[in-house]
């Protein structure tokens, strides 16, 4: 057998490991399962909210409208997307991908711990590039999802306009580098979780209920000092009200939160699998 | 030169319960190795130990040089653990052409790879099955399998009979028979009778402690015989094996089996004496064994 250098091995290995995170959505019945019921929930979304939302902002009235309660939450730039089905996109992925992260990305070692396929991978290599791997297989499963509903997005304009320009190519790509970086701490978080404990279910109900207990004890800490209420400025999401008062390339400007925000959890989760028996 | 396996005042304790006590040993390569103990000796911590599953308290364990966990082992130590499953989503030959890529093999190499190992364990025809359509035998088998990718130097078995009928414990029996010829083996099991054939050291656990550490010793076994009747009265076999000449002495150990203590260097064909002895009364033997079982020695050397 070739001899890698154990460095470089283990780096292969993070990559094959990330690689098989594919697998299990492309090549596996429950990953196929996973991918029917994206394609309906997406099918539903583009056309029944986003299809009614975007034929909703082209009336200038509406525009009005909406340009004021915007304004008036500071989201001065939301309509200035090149297009209404890609504002209609934009808002509801802000709001809801976090959440959904929650659940889709709470799976990444627990279920492998209880089973003892753990023991089995951790005889070839190392928990770090198991505990990386996995983190970077949801990751590039996600962004694979959110290309194809963002592309559904453009398709379904472009059936509207029979033609797309440059710029709602360009705000698409903007669109998915975004979302990448808002889901990175949601999925770091849940690798984190997942990590601790033996259960995708288990994972989940630790970070909602961690979740909680921390934005209580700041909430209840700053309540007798108020200084202490900066602190919500760096909880996961916090910047997205930011993000989505910009339009285009500036909103890329609110990146270093949350990715510091992932950085922090990784080390944690790291930590946690390195002291982990299993 | 290092020891092949070496561990020095390794201690592991669960809570305040104390599972491992101070263990000193070392190994070398060569024939397997027993990892023999009652329940809750601290045999499957002291495997999870060795692979790196679990970190000792105090101590130190080196394989082949290494701690456990290592990269410098990845591919270099295979290992059974006890209860771990396959992932149900992916077929055999999927997972452990993955195994085997982790292994550092490319994809055709580890494909290959995996046949050999599936066939090894005569699971080829299940190649493209997923492990929750296999028996319990099988998935031990499977198991067994991704412990042998690649080209281990060292094999790591947590009772890998365990659970298993008759016809499948054999089977895993000559597979690892036939495979300590390229590997070295550690083997955790209650069954003595199974290590006794397969392993040459024996390690020996109690309370988290090596009582312990010796081979089977042929020298000890040269002035004993072990006969096994299909019948007969205990007390009258007793008295009449006794009067044998070259026999010192004779014991009882279970129904219809006896142990026969005699000079090996003054008498040394007391074996046939004794088969004599046997046809004169008209009774039957099932098996006569030069020497004891491994049983009879642990238990001997336990009662001092």
């Amino acid at each position: 057998m070739a001899a890698i250098a154990p460095g470089l091995g283990q780096v292969r290995n993070l990559w094959l490991i990330s690689r098989f995170e594919l697998n299990r959505l492309f090549a596996s019945p429950r990953g196929w399962f996973a991918l029917s019921a994206f394609v309906i929930i997406w099918y539903c979304l583009l056309r029944y909210p986003i299809f009614a939302a975007s034929a909703q902002i082209q009336d200038p009235e509406v525009q009005r409208i909406l340009g004021g309660m915007f304004g008036m939450a500071g989201m001065y730039n939301i309509l200035n997307w090149p297009l209404p089905e890609l504002t209609a996109y934009w808002v509801m992925c802000v709001v809801l991908l976090p959440i959904c992260t929650l659940f889709f990305a709470a799976d990444q070692t627990s279920s492998d711990r209880s089973r003892g396929t753990l023991r089995f991978l951790m005889l070839r290599t190392s928990r770090d590039s198991l505990f990386f791997g996995r983190f970077l297989g949801q990751m590039l499963i996600q962004t694979i999802l959110m290309s194809l509903s963002i592309l559904a997005t453009l398709a379904m304009a472009w059936w509207r306009l029979g033609t797309l320009s440059a710029g709602a190519i360009e705000a698409a790509l903007i669109m998915v580098i975004n979302l990448m970086i808002i889901i990175a701490p949601y999925t770091a978080l849940m690798a984190m979780c997942s990590a601790l404990v033996k259960s995708s279910r288990m994972a989940i109900s630790l970070a909602v209920v961690g979740s909680g207990v921390v934005l209580g004890l700041v909430g209840w800490a700053a309540w007798y000092l108020p200084a202490l209420r900066e602190l919500m400025a760096y909880v996961p999401g916090a910047q997205i009200p930011q993000v989505l008062s910009q339009a285009g390339w500036s909103t890329l400007q609110y990146s270093g939160l949350p990715l510091a925000q992932t950085a922090v959890f990784l080390l944690i989760g790291r930590q946690i699998m390195q002291g982990k028996s299993l | 030169m290092s020891a092949f396996i070496q561990a020095t005042n390794l201690r592991k304790s669960f809570g305040s319960k104390l599972v491992l006590d101070n263990i000193n040993f070392e190994l070398s390569a060569g024939e397997p190795i027993a990892l023999i103990g009652p329940n809750g000796a601290g045999k499957t911590t002291l495997f999870s130990i060795m692979c790196g599953y679990l970190t000792p308290d105090t101590g130190d364990i080196k394989l082949l040089g290494h701690t456990p966990g290592s990269s410098a082992l990845f591919g270099r130590v295979g290992a059974l653990p006890q209860d771990a499953l396959f992932d149900p989503n992916f077929s055999l030959l999927n997972q452990l052409s993955f195994y085997a890529q982790l292994q550092g093999m490319n994809k055709a190499r580890a494909d290959a790879d995996a046949m050999r190992v599936l066939t090894l364990v005569d699971l080829a025809d299940c190649a493209k099955q997923k492990a929750t359509s296999l028996s319990h035998g099988m998935k031990k088998r499977l198991s067994i399998a991704q412990a042998l990718l690649g080209e281990p130097e060292l094999v790591l078995l947590d009772e890998p009979t365990a659970g298993l009928d008759p016809m499948n414990a054999l089977q895993i029996r000559q597979l690892i028979a036939k495979m300590s010829e390229q590997a070295t083996f550690v083997i955790s099991s209650h069954n003595l009778f199974e290590l006794e054939r397969l392993c040459g050291t024996i390690l020996y656990l109690e309370h988290g402690k090596l009582v312990q550490q010796r081979t089977i010793n042929t020298k000890v076994s040269q002035g004993f015989l072990t006969l096994t009747l299909e019948q007969g009265e205990s007390a009258q076999v007793l008295k009449e094996l006794a009067l044998v000449s070259g026999v010192h002495k004779v014991d009882c150990q279970q129904k219809n089996e006896y142990l026969i203590w005699f000079d090996a260097e003054l008498a040394p064909d007391t074996d046939l004496a004794v088969l004599q002895a046997l046809r004169s009364h008209g009774w039957r033997y099932k098996s006569l064994q030069r020497g004891q079982s491994l049983e009879q020695q642990l238990f001997a050397v336990a009662n001092g």
